[in-house]
């Protein structure tokens, strides 16, 4: 078990550490150019590690619907906005930002999809995550 | 090392950091479907030849005006250290390891808690040290009230929140 544990953990700080190192090659490029680099560096590796393990490219790939594109597309918006605002706005605040809109937008979605949610720890978690935003606006 | 001063932050880049958590959700999702068709690192691998693709069209409609800002920004900041570059391999390497920890006990709900403690530690690290050349932040009592309020929050979304009951 605590390998699974340290996996997620890791992979926490591995997703603060890349906006970090994107952040930085944005400071001397632009988060455009930042965000591009990202994405062809990453999709260069794992076609590394794809020929090597084999098995990348599932059968069933025709039957995918056109919208499973879409979210490479998304995430160049995503990487290139952090890049930017990482330099303005410092990690922490990136962050907590992030976290909070993906949380708040995730509640949203799922209730639009109807998806089965618990109504209480819903809407405490929002009302606890628009409090600690509000806190990050008020003068020192 | 430069550093951020506390009190000249704009509230509409918070406002942004929040509206691209929002598309972090929706990205989340439509890779998590690709990821039930083909795994994790299939989904990984399209999400990053996809965005690869969509990024140099996009580049190449406003490149006049990135080269500009970019030699302009090497300028004053310096040439980006060669680690710069690969971001994206440890984005793909993030993959690999949710993929394991999915798959675990721990499941969806203990990935995305353990990853958020994660995030926020490391995040609190790299501003308080300036890591990786980026600038420093002193961190002070509205950071830490601020951290804990949407972390227990998050936390109780994640934990309690979405999927069961």
């Amino acid at each position: 078990m605590i390998l699974p544990i340290l996996a997620a953990f890791i992979a926490g700080t591995l997703i603060i550490l890349s906006r970090q190192v994107n952040g930085r090659l944005a400071m001397s490029t632009t988060p455009l150019i930042s965000s591009f680099w990202n994405h062809i560096v990453g999709f260069v590796f794992l076609t590394l590690i794809g020929l090597v393990i084999g098995g990348l490219i599932p059968a069933n790939l025709a039957e995918m619907p056109w919208w499973i594109y879409s979210g490479g597309a998304i995430g160049v918006v995503f990487v290139t906005a952090g890049s930017w605002l990482i330099t303005r706005i410092g990690a922490v605040n990136s962050t907590i930002m992030v976290i909070a809109g993906q949380m708040v937008f995730g509640v949203i979605f799922d209730l639009l999809r109807g998806q089965p949610i618990t109504l209480w720890a819903c809407v405490l978690g929002v009302v606890l995550i628009l409090a600690g935003m509000a806190l990050t606006q008020r003068r020192p | 090392m430069p550093s951020i001063p506390t009190q000249r932050y704009n509230p509409l880049h918070f406002l942004a950091a929040f509206a691209s958590g929002g598309l972090l959700t929706l990205a989340v999702f439509v890779n998590g479907e690709a990821g039930r068709f083909g795994g994790a690192m299939f989904s990984s691998w399209l999400a990053h030849g996809v965005g690869t693709i969509v990024a140099i069209p996009l580049l190449a409609l406003v490149w006049r005006d990135q080269r500009r800002a970019a030699a302009q920004a090497s300028e004053t900041v310096g040439k980006a250290p060669l680690w710069g570059y690969l971001g994206g391999i440890i984005g793909a390497a993030t993959v690999m390891l949710t993929s394991t920890s999915v798959n675990s006990p721990l499941a969806l709900a203990g990935t995305l808690a353990l990853g958020l403690a994660g995030q926020v530690i490391l995040s609190l690290a790299a501003d308080f040290w300036g890591l990786l050349g980026l600038p420093r932040r002193r961190l002070d009592w509205r950071d830490a009230g601020a951290v804990a309020l949407i972390a227990a929050g998050s936390l109780l979304i994640i934990l309690f929140g979405l999927g069961a009951a």
